[in-house]
């Protein structure tokens, strides 16, 4: 139990360059053709509404501890209706999965981007007993192997982009890589748990 | 060492306090109170009377107290935005200065009519103007009223009462510390500046420092870092008779323009939540509760003058961000709440007893304020609660009285 304000203090989900830009005001921004008003909470966090189609508003407060609280306002000066509150990680997770986004990376061969004629950009998990999994690009020799370039690693829900010749492929990671039909699937068996290898 | 029975009397000190705020949370109260009313009962006073053994506000406790003075003026600064306040200046700064006329001046008003003399007067207008940020923050969250319009007015006019009372310190302890004469507290007024000026240069220039101090990966060293420059400062501060809650809050300015400041707060809100709670204790064991019947008038006129001074300066405050009349008149009732600053104020009154405020005058001004503290704490809260039934029986006569008022025009 807080002995003061529980939320004073703490921090984490709020991004730390957005002190001190005097966005006390409510302030309109528009994101195709919804208005979402942000508005500092001093020592609390950071408030925003969305207007969600007819008088509706969604509330969405951001402690500075991390925590979100959802609030449903019927118009715009009615008061809120708190529907639910999230710690954190949850609080990402949903809104990962709210974007759509989440389950993208792991169904691998659904989800796949024309870049060119022939030329895709596809999404690997490593399975655990993938060969590669523990070894260096280098060291896997993935391009000379398959033709695939990688061209980032998602790693525990952050990226790295260009990975270079000596980032470890871990187990999990999901690989951004780019290549030809062809190739990408003699990639597959490199990232998957089969024991025949393409060579 | 200290004598054997100290560590345990310390252990009975924090089971109590805990034990408390179990009992306030349950009933849906602010602590503040509880914890006063914890270090009476079990003080010299109370517990001293009927039994020959009690807590004592043992040396220990008297620092861990200031301790908490400090790291709730360093949280402040923290949490204190200068940018924010200037890019809002016009609705924060009206809404402000009309609670700092109506309160502060009404405060001024009250003190001089009962102590006819400027310092206490003085004093009694910060108890009775400044709001407690702890309880109404903490209060907004738990009623769900921090998603609504009102919370803006509200949390606007905090962060200027806080600037305020950051000066206000300073002028008091000066004042207080100064000694009777008008050359002496001009003087020590003189040196109240040049230290704060040293202070506004330590975070202006000190921010670069700081944040390499603090740019280790260890809790550990972070945590002693901040404690380390915020005690060595403060207590520097005092020494030179300048308010040590005052350095503390530019410690926590200067903090809080570094990359740290998050970490800073989760880390460090522990360590405040712990000696806040051994000051509101102390604020209890040095109270002797019988005093309070010598101070009961005092309390009652202040608390039926100065809840409607809140609910006015509140209204009209919610009217300045173009709230409607009730959640203006929410406004005002959020704003009642008395706490922890006023206690902050009250111990200033007794630094000055013997010397620049007589003994008796000083101990009133402590027991009125702790007093007021504990009935305007709990008022505060219930206004909140039961804004409800308020509002349906006065916003209706508001709006009469405002459009009779409107078609006189």
């Amino acid at each position: 139990m807080g002995l003061l304000c529980p939320a004073v203090g703490a921090g984490g989900a709020t991004d730390p360059t957005h002190r001190g830009l005097g966005r006390f005001n409510m302030r309109p921004g528009q994101t195709t053709g919804m208005t979402v008003y942000e508005s500092d909470l001093p020592g609390v966090g950071k408030k925003f509404e969305i207007e969600i189609g007819g008088e509706e508003r969604l509330v969405i407060v951001t402690h500075n501890t991390g925590k979100r609280e959802v609030f449903l306002k019927a118009t715009e000066g009615a008061d809120s209706e708190k529907l639910f509150e999230l710690p954190d990680r949850l609080a990402r997770t949903v809104g990962t999965i709210l974007e759509g986004a989440y389950f993208q990376p792991v169904q691998s061969e659904q989800v796949e981007t024309m870049l060119a004629e022939g030329t895709f950009l596809e999404w690997y998990n490593v399975d655990d007993g993938s060969e590669i999994a523990g070894q260096t690009l280098a060291d896997a020799r993935v391009r000379e192997r398959t033709g695939v370039s990688v061209a980032a690693i998602e790693r525990a829900g952050s990226v790295v982009p260009s990975p270079g010749a000596d980032t470890i492929i871990e187990v999990d990671d999901i690989l951004v890589v780019i290549g030809s039909q062809e190739d990408l699937q003699g990639f597959d068996a490199l990232v998957s748990n089969d024991a025949d290898s393409p060579e | 060492m200290a004598s054997e029975v100290a560590l345990f009397e310390l252990g009975v000190l924090f089971a109590a306090v805990a034990l408390v705020g179990g009992i306030a949370s349950w009933l849906r109260q602010s602590v503040i109170p509880f914890y006063i009313g914890t270090g009476i009962l079990l003080g010299p006073y109370v517990t001293g009377r009927v039994a020959p053994y009690a807590l004592e506000a043992t040396e220990f406790v008297e620092l861990g107290a200031e301790l908490g003075i400090v790291f709730l003026l360093f949280f402040l600064g923290l949490e204190f935005n200068l940018n924010r306040l200037l890019a809002n200046r016009s609705r924060i700064g009206t809404a402000g200065t009309v609670d700092l006329v109506v309160n502060f001046g009404g405060g001024l008003v009250l003190g001089f009519v009962l102590f006819r003399a400027f310092l206490p007067a003085f004093l009694v207008a910060g108890v009775v103007y400044i709001s407690s940020s702890a309880i109404i923050t903490k209060s907004l969250i738990d009623l769900g009223w921090i998603a609504n319009d009102e919370a803006e007015p509200m949390l606007g006019t905090l962060v200027y009462e806080d600037l305020v009372i950051a000066v206000y310190l300073v002028v008091a302890t000066a004042l207080l510390l100064g000694g009777g004469d008008v050359g002496a507290a001009a003087q020590s007024i003189g040196i109240a500046l040049v230290v704060i000026l040293a202070l506004l240069a330590v975070v202006w220039y000190g921010t670069p420092l700081f944040e390499r101090l603090l740019a280790v990966d260890s809790h550990e060293f972070v945590v002693l870092r901040a404690v380390g420059i915020t005690v060595l400062t403060a207590g520097a501060a005092l020494a030179l008779g300048v308010s040590e809650a005052v350095a503390a809050f530019f410690v926590g300015m200067a903090f809080s323009s570094t990359g740290h400041v998050e970490q800073l707060e989760r880390l460090l809100e522990p360590v405040r939540d712990v000696f806040a709670a051994v000051f509101f204790v102390w604020i209890g064991l040095v109270t002797d509760p019988l005093l309070f019947t010598s101070v009961l008038t005092l309390v009652l006129v202040a608390v039926v003058l100065t809840v409607p001074t809140k609910l006015v300066s509140g209204y009209l405050g919610g009217r300045i961000y173009d709230l409607d009349a009730r959640r203006s008149v929410r406004v005002g009732l959020g704003m009642t709440t008395r706490g922890e600053f006023s206690l902050i104020i009250a111990t200033l009154a007794l630094s000055g007893a013997g010397t620049t405020l007589s003994e008796p005058v000083a101990q009133t001004i402590y027991a009125f304020a702790v007093g007021y503290v504990l009935v305007m704490s709990v008022v505060g809260t219930m206004l909140m609660q039961y804004s409800e039934s308020v509002e349906a029986a006065v916003v209706p006569r508001l709006s009469t009285v405002l459009s009779d008022s409107a078609a006189e025009d």
